[in-house]
């Protein structure tokens, strides 16, 4: 009983954390709930039973992907795009309904669906038979999954590399594209015309 | 946790639920918003709805593959906000903005 109040309780709060990440006007604000949407998410990997993947959101994705968001928005120098969205606001109603509409129409196939498995599902005592929930996870990723781990640390590196190259700055020689000065505010026109 | 073993586990359908309500949010904030952050922002709502089906189910059938799953969508998810970061600073340098609707070409 305990674990299903926490469960409504962390997910109420992770939903809550997600709404207002889409809804606040100060990206930085936006950045802090979803830290707080994934520490509720952490917590609810952790009544899963699933302590490793709790510690990993935490620490991977609260942490470390988290941060460098952080230090991009800073890098970006954000004071120069604080408005926001003022084309295509009857769009804006539509998404909003449309997504409203997509949810009303999960809840109503999921509540016609009924699930049924041949095990009672993990439990804590079922984990200690299993000989500890992280040892079970190991023994799970370094044997069936081996190949798709090398491949996600290929993927890994791949991508280290593709933003290293996209971030560098070209020496530009011929058709250099125009460099704008910091704080410089190109207009639309401007930017026409550049193309 | 002061859990029993006679107790019933959180049942899966309740892991669906909030995984189809975080994956609605995200959605959508890709589709309502207009600043690149809050997009990427979105795309990591969505993923994690994902995780969060996936160690349901892997709980629900007692089996780790699912749990190995979300370790890889995490990988993953990390190399794109990588690649995604990139992205944003070199069309930042190039527009001064960061809003979606003004990227509408490919050249330049």
């Amino acid at each position: 009983m305990t674990e299903k109040i926490l469960f409504i309780v962390f997910s109420v709060l992770a939903v809550a954390g997600g709404l207002g990440t889409i809804t606040r006007k100060n990206v930085v604000h936006g950045l802090l709930l979803l830290v707080f949407t994934f520490l509720n998410v952490a917590a609810i990997f952790f009544l899963t039973q699933a302590y490793f993947l709790a510690v990993i959101q935490i620490l991977v994705y609260a942490g470390a992907i988290m941060v460098l968001f952080v230090f991009v928005i800073m890098l970006l120098n954000l004071r120069t795009f604080e408005q926001e969205e003022q084309t295509h606001r009857r769009q804006r109603w539509i998404a909003a309904a449309l997504s409203v509409l997509v949810l009303v129409e999960f809840v109503v196939v999921l509540a016609g669906v009924t699930f049924t498995s041949v095990r009672g599902g993990l439990t804590p005592e079922t984990m200690t038979d299993l000989g500890g929930g992280t040892k079970v996870f190991g023994d799970a990723l370094f044997n069936n999954m081996l190949l798709p781990f090398e491949v996600a640390s290929v993927v890994l590196l791949v991508a280290m590399v593709g933003a290293i190259v996209l971030v560098k700055r070209e020496k530009t020689a011929g058709g250099a594209t125009r460099a704008w000065e910091p704080g410089e505010r190109p207009t639309p026109e401007a930017l026409e015309e550049e193309v | 946790m002061g859990a029993t073993p006679t107790e019933m586990p959180i049942p899966v359908d309740w892991y669906l639920y909030l995984s189809a309500a975080l994956f609605i949010v995200g959605a959508a904030g890709v589709l309502i918003r207009r600043n690149l952050f809050v997009v990427l922002f979105s795309l990591e709502l969505m993923l994690n709805a994902v995780n969060i089906n996936l160690v349901g189910f892997s709980r629900f059938h007692e089996n780790l593959v699912g749990q190995n799953f979300v370790l890889f969508v995490m990988a993953i998810a990390a190399a794109e906000a990588a690649i995604g970061l990139a992205i944003a600073t070199a069309l930042f340098r190039n527009r001064q903005t960061l809003m979606v609707d003004l990227f509408d070409r490919m050249k330049g």
